[in-house]
């Protein structure tokens, strides 16, 4: 008898998947259930950001900065913001780092919090995504409050805020603060440490720190490779080195280091950290003025890159100017780009399903990845 | 180190290749850069790279400028060990035909943001192993972050514009 | 043959355990509303559909330079010399009106939500309203008419057409 003649087989994954979170194409050749090649296509969420920026004022760019990395506009408005105030070498009041950085916390919650969620749901379970969601809603009420919207803020402006936090915010952050904690021990119990999603995670899609610093991976998913660099501790900018907090790392406490799990509790325990740099942030938040005094933003010819910390990643902007009212040129180098660069290299004999959940504990969103 | 002392010690390993260094004017803020020569990007990169004291390992952005009479390519660099960064940045005066090395073999991640810089500027990296379109359609015409791109009016039938 | 155990052991704890928190957590109060019949307070800043106040507004055109989608088109034509110049409200500062303005659209399909338009207007006669059910059967009736004479609203009213049949 002769042999069954095999042969690899291509299968397209994607753009319209639940799994890839956006519209993401992934092309996989796979043996058997064996996955040989991941070769990820993308593009399908191509906004033409930077040609944008191009053509409308420094204010004008902060829409369509909002709009990169939709779960964490706050985040990407402080990037935004810091660059263009270090081409004009403007000073931020005091009173509008502490509420940039309340702000930003929150949404770094409100951001992992959707990635756990929809992590659980990748690998099967459905409970603790509609818990993460429900805690996310009170955020977004926080961030109504504050600036009017739910998603799309454009709140943190270059030299401040839009205005001032409205009376009444403080108690309800606080109320959040009391309120989370124990939410956070409660999505341990049903996700974290849940035997089955222990063993469905661990041991998948292991990144050594060395591939990771070499595709310049950044945010959680470096720290769970078991770096400790965080940008906030290690480049410290705006009100951090002020305040008090600590950088969680991937151990491999239930596997290798630098495997699924790892990257996912790093995110957990960052929002522990997070929540802890809301309550001290909001304690110490001083009086004063919500904004820097400014004419119509017009910074001198020179160029800047700036980058912080942001919840999926160290988020850059590199800013050229040419003295006129418009940037010349405004490069986002986001981290979702680089995340899902090595997707090839780390999905090479995986198993199809676990090609999902290695996507999902990369954390990506596609806004930002395709811009 | 600082970004002039490297510059220096560049300068007197290539002192052919390094042809300025600029911090911004007095008025200004911002970063200073080191200007090089792009014949020999791919070797001075390498240096930086591999060099001990310098051991830049991070690579943080790869991006493309374009002026009116030139275009530019910037790479910042980043080094986790020795925690300082350094702005490097070089000429392409060829506008028409634009071409330099790849730095795909020194970090993996440089693949993707070639690709970007191939897709948006034109420039193309010789030795890249994968070097296609990345956020456009492969069979777009033109590269849209040139100061003078012009849209097509259709793509496969579809009106494009407003 | 051991770990087979332990972790069919383990893996109905930890169902165990969850199934317990589960209950716990559904005697907590709702966390939903039934939207179309039950509606949410809003809070005073809330971003929701732009509302111009013609009578208010002195031609500027701060809005539509600050509009980084230009969907704000406005037409303002100066009034002749021997015209003459009415106030905005005192409330807005009894600024002189030196234009007319026929023209005063809103695109709706454009906006953004921003709020840039908003915070440059000098009378703040261009103002944020908490109305956010746009959903209409046409995308014509998404632009907006709020110029002088007009009555704010779809600047052409256009019937779907499934609708016309009915009648």
């Amino acid at each position: 008898m002769s042999e069954l003649k095999t042969q690899e087989l291509t299968i397209n994954m994607g753009p319209q998947h639940p799994s890839t979170h956006g519209v993401l194409r992934i092309e996989l050749l796979t043996d058997g259930e064996v996955c040989m090649r991941a070769i990820p296509h993308i593009g399908y969420l191509h906004r033409c950001f930077e040609k944008h920026a191009e053509n409308v004022d420094y204010m004008g760019v902060m829409p369509f900065v909002d709009r990169m990395d939709y779960v964490a506009s706050m985040n990407n408005d402080i990037a935004y913001a810091m660059a263009v105030e270090k081409l004009l070498g403007v000073e931020v009041p005091k009173r509008a780092e502490f509420i940039r950085v309340v702000m930003a916390e929150l949404n770094r919650i409100a951001s992992h919090l959707l990635a756990i969620g929809t992590y659980g749901l990748d690998v099967g379970t459905f409970t603790p995504f509609m818990w993460a969601f429900r805690d996310r809603e009170f955020i977004l009420d926080i961030f109504e409050m504050a600036s009017g919207a739910r998603l799309l803020y454009n709140y943190l402006w270059i030299g401040g805020v839009w205005m001032d936090v409205t009376p009444g915010i403080e108690e309800k952050i606080k109320e959040f603060g009391d309120y989370f904690g124990p939410r956070i021990d409660e999505l341990d119990t049903i996700l974290s440490y849940n035997q089955i999603f222990i063993n469905r995670t661990k041991n998948v899609g292991i990144i050594p720190l060395e591939t990771a610093i070499n595709y310049g991976l950044t945010g959680p998913n470096l720290r769970g490779s078991g770096k400790k660099w965080d940008l906030r501790k290690n480049e410290p900018y705006s009100i951090y080195p002020e305040l008090e907090f600590d950088v969680p790392i991937g151990t491999g406490e239930m596997g290798a280091v630098g495997d699924c799990w790892d990257r996912y509790m790093v995110r957990v325990r960052e929002m522990r950290e997070s929540l802890k740099l809301v309550k001290q942030a909001l304690k110490q938040m001083p009086a004063g003025p919500f904004r820097a005094k400014m004419q119509r933003v017009r910074p001198a010819p020179g160029e800047a890159y700036f980058k912080t910390e942001n919840p999926r990643g160290e988020l850059g902007f590199y800013i050229v100017s040419d003295g006129s009212i418009k940037p010349y040129r405004v490069k986002g180098k986001s981290p979702c780009f680089t995340s899902i660069s090595c997707l090839d290299e780390i999905c090479q004999g995986a198993m199809i399903a676990d090609v999902v959940a290695i996507i999902g504990s990369l954390d990506i969103v596609l806004g930002e990845v395709d811009r | 180190m600082d970004s002039k002392t490297i510059a220096e010690k560049l300068k007197e390993k290539f002192p052919d290749a390094i042809e300025t260094f600029k911090e911004p004017a007095s008025g200004a803020h911002g970063d200073p850069w080191i200007e090089v020569s792009p014949e020999k990007i791919h070797t001075i990169l390498k240096f930086l790279r591999e060099n001990e004291n310098l051991s830049f390992d991070n690579l943080l952005c790869i991006s493309g400028v374009d002026y009116s009479d030139r275009l530019e390519i910037v790479y910042h660099l980043h080094s986790y060990h020795h925690l300082h960064k350094i702005v490097i940045k070089t000429l392409l005066k060829d506008k028409q035909n634009p071409q330099i090395e790849t730095v795909c073999d020194l970090w993996k991640g440089a693949n993707w943001l070639e690709r970007e810089v191939y897709d948006l500027f034109g420039i193309s990296f010789k030795n890249h192993p994968d070097l296609r379109r990345i956020l456009l359609p492969d069979d777009w015409e033109g590269y849209p972050l040139r100061k003078d791109y012009k849209h097509q009016d259709y793509w496969h039938g579809i009106k494009i514009g407003m | 043959m051991k770990k087979y155990f332990l972790d069919i052991y383990r893996g109905m704890r930890s169902i165990l355990k969850g199934m317990i928190l589960t209950l716990i957590v559904a005697f907590r109060p709702k966390a939903t509303i039934q939207y179309p019949f039950v509606k949410r307070e809003l809070p005073t800043r809330t971003r929701g559909r732009l509302y111009c106040n013609i009578d208010d507004c002195i031609g500027c055109k701060l809005c539509a330079v600050a509009c980084p989608v230009d969907c704000i088109y406005i037409t303002a034509n100066k009034r002749g010399p021997e015209e003459e110049i009415p106030l905005t409200s005192p409330e807005s500062g009894a600024k002189q009106r030196k234009f007319h303005l026929p023209q005063f659209d809103i695109d709706f399909t454009l906006c953004c939500w921003c709020s840039l338009c908003t915070v440059v207007c000098p009378t703040d006669c261009l103002y944020m309203t908490k109305e956010y059910e746009f959903s209409v059967a046409n995308q014509q009736d998404l632009i907006w008419q709020f110029g002088e004479g007009q009555k704010p609203g779809p600047k052409q009213k256009i019937e779907p057409p499934h609708l016309k049949s009915v009648k």
